[in-house]
């Protein structure tokens, strides 16, 4: 009992977490995949992305787009 | 200066961080940022036991952080990534522009170079004021949820004085955006201004008092609630205030010196 | 006619190195007037100087009929050889942003932004980004941004120079139209385009004013009669015309009729005064000397003659 309301907790806590992260990979991606150019090979850019936590898509939003 | 086209201007930048999706993802990051910290001050004894090889039965010791220090790690994870990252993300604010051409096009225009340079700083400070705004609540939240409330005065202040700290920087950035043509040589002489700033005052705290880099701690005592406003808090308010201003004419006078460079 | 713009004496220097060397012309209103020159002879330097937005080591520019107080940028609209816009906006919104900057009411802007897209053939595209647009659709938004504020001059550098023969086509054709409603100044180095389009030209070589004035007289005061004589590849007519060319200098009788001979390979040029005395002479050479020829041409100078004379000094 005591368990499922810690877990319960947690996973209230952490959602958000969670979620920011999501929205930010997705806004990368899609940016990325529709970037005419990429500072580097957009596989590349999508791998960082996609694995690379937090890092990725802030590395991407900074550096991986040409300037427009 | 008129003010219909310092808006304009203005309007511009925001379309322009809306477009580029800046006006998203940064208060998301700094969001991020907020939660994270108490988010580990609070599971860090479980993380140190799952991950440290511990003798069986050691018991961890860690005194429990009150609200305020887990405010104060917030704001100083904000003083170094948050930084870093609106550094970058500023960078280009006027040499982009300059390099490409596009600030010819609007500089023949009948406008006047404060009005370019303040718009270029106010699409700044918005996009600042308001991430950090964002990722300082959400870690107050937190700290509510998961330690204790931290009044609302004590935060309030301690956002002011980093706003100012992180003002101070951005006006740097935006002032070597329009001194030097390389973007990066923009952000890293500011955070390199930082950096000194930041190391003085740790050095020789007595002596830089009247600096900009001692808001840092006067938003850490301000949190914690041990404020006394001393002779040097309004030195380096003041000092503060000034050095933003001179920057900011400093922007606006190089830039009339040279409109551009293409 | 009126005077719009008067520049005297405009100088600029980078360093030790002067562009700009102390030129001096004025612009009339509504006339089209092309500052003409080889590349690097400082007509970017001028046109950038007269928009403001570099600073003139010496020299004044001068508007009439600018109040006092008002800022000259207001009566100008540039375009720049390649002009760089925000390329996350769509055209429209640049024109109207533009129109904005410029004083313009919001209605205003909008309303300015519509017709010039429609004007400059961009109002398919108004709506999409400016990122995708050509090179010629871009030259062609740049001019409606230029014009959103009818401008008194509309100031241009080289603004079909870096197109493709198609855009230039249709930039070339706007500016026709164009010309008739404004007073337009533009740089080029191609004379062709000058005199499409221009009532004046200014030539300009090295950073000074080589000559000026409007196209027709200049055309007329500097027509020379000229004689082109082309010879065959054959060593005695060939050994003449070097003769013939050391000969006029030092003969009377030649010298007086012939003003300059120009000699390459076996083409023969020869700038005449009197172009009846000239032509007989000449003639009677051939005849004398069995000259083998394969033309002979008398004719005008054309103002491609002048141009590459004036600027190839």
């Amino acid at each position: 009992m005591n368990e499922t309301l810690e877990l319960n907790k947690l996973i209230g806590i952490l959602a958000p977490v969670l979620i920011i992260q999501f929205i930010l990979m997705i806004i990368a991606l899609v940016q990325c995949i529709k970037a005419e150019e990429t500072r580097g090979p957009k596989v590349m850019w999508v791998l960082i992305i996609l694995f690379v936590n937090l890092l990725g898509p802030v590395a991407f939003f900074l550096f991986g787009r040409r300037k427009v | 200066m008129s003010a219909v086209k310092l808006m304009t201007l203005v309007r511009k930048e925001w379309l322009e961080q809306l477009r580029s999706f800046k006006l998203i993802w940064i208060p998301l990051v700094f969001a991020l940022l907020g939660i994270m910290q108490p988010l580990t001050n609070y599971y860090m004894p479980v993380i140190i036991e799952k991950a440290g090889n511990m003798p069986e039965g050691a018991v961890i010791e860690m005194p429990v952080p009150s609200g305020a220090e887990v405010l104060a790690g917030t704001l100083s994870q904000f003083g170094m990534i948050g930084l870093l990252i609106l550094a970058l993300a500023f960078m280009g604010a006027v040499s982009g522009d300059r390099n490409s051409g596009a600030a010819s096009l609007v500089l023949v225009k009948p406008v006047s170079f404060l009005s370019f340079i303040l718009s270029k700083w106010l699409g700044m400070m918005t996009l600042l004021w308001g991430a950090l705004l964002i990722g300082y609540a959400a870690s107050w939240y937190y700290t509510w949820l998961l330690f204790e409330t931290v009044d609302f005065a004590p935060f309030l202040l301690s956002y002011v004085l980093y706003g100012l700290w992180f003002t101070f920087i951005l006006t740097a950035v935006l002032l070597f955006s329009t001194l030097l043509r390389s973007a990066a040589g923009a952000a890293f002489s500011a955070l390199g201004l930082a950096l000194l700033l930041t190391a003085l005052s740790g050095i020789a705290p007595k002596y830089m008092g009247w600096s900009p880099s001692s808001l840092t701690g006067f938003a850490y005592e301000a949190v914690q609630g041990g404020f006394d406003a001393s002779a040097s808090f309004g030195w380096s308010i003041g000092v503060t205030i000034l050095l933003i201003a001179a920057g900011i004419a400093g922007s606006s006078a190089l830039l009339r010196r040279q409109p551009a460079l293409d | 006619m009126k005077e719009l713009l008067q520049v005297n004496g405009l100088v600029k220097a980078f360093g030790q190195a002067q562009a700009v060397k102390g030129i001096s012309f004025h612009i009339q209103e509504g006339r089209c007037t092309a500052l003409l020159g080889p590349n690097g002879a400082g007509k970017t330097t001028t046109i950038r100087m007269l928009t403001g937005l570099l600073k003139p080591t010496a020299g004044s520019i001068q508007f009439h009929g600018l109040r006092a107080g008002e800022d000259r940028r207001s009566l100008l609209g540039y375009l720049p050889q390649s002009p760089a816009f925000h390329n996350w906006m769509s055209g429209m919104e640049y024109v109207v942003y533009a129109g904005r900057l410029c004083g313009l009411s919001p209605a205003e802007a909008k309303q300015r932004a519509k017709e010039l897209l429609e004007r400059v053939g961009l109002a398919e595209a108004a709506k999409r980004r400016i990122g995708g647009y050509s090179g010629g659709m871009k030259q062609r938004l740049g001019l409606a941004q230029a014009l959103v504020h009818r401008p008194k001059l509309l100031v241009m550098d080289e603004p079909v120079s870096a197109l493709d023969p198609i855009g230039r086509r249709e930039v070339l054709g706007l500016l026709k139209e164009l010309k008739s409603e404004t007073t337009v100044l533009f740089s080029t180095h191609v004379l062709h385009d000058a005199e499409e389009l221009c009532d004046d030209v200014i030539i300009i070589r090295s950073g000074q004013v080589a000559l000026q004035g409007a196209l027709p007289q200049i055309r007329s005061e500097h027509r020379r009669p000229i004689i082109e004589l082309k010879l065959e590849e054959h060593a005695p007519s060939l050994e003449w015309a070097a003769g013939f060319e050391q000969r006029t200098s030092a003969d009377e009788r030649l010298s007086a009729t012939i003003e300059e001979i120009e000699r390459q390979g076996t083409m023969l040029r020869l700038t005449v005064k009197d172009m009846d005395k000239a032509r007989q002479a000449l003639t009677e050479e051939l005849a004398k000397e069995k000259v083998r020829f394969s033309r002979l041409e008398a004719g005008y100078s054309s103002l491609e003659d002048l141009f590459m004379k004036v600027v190839g000094e």
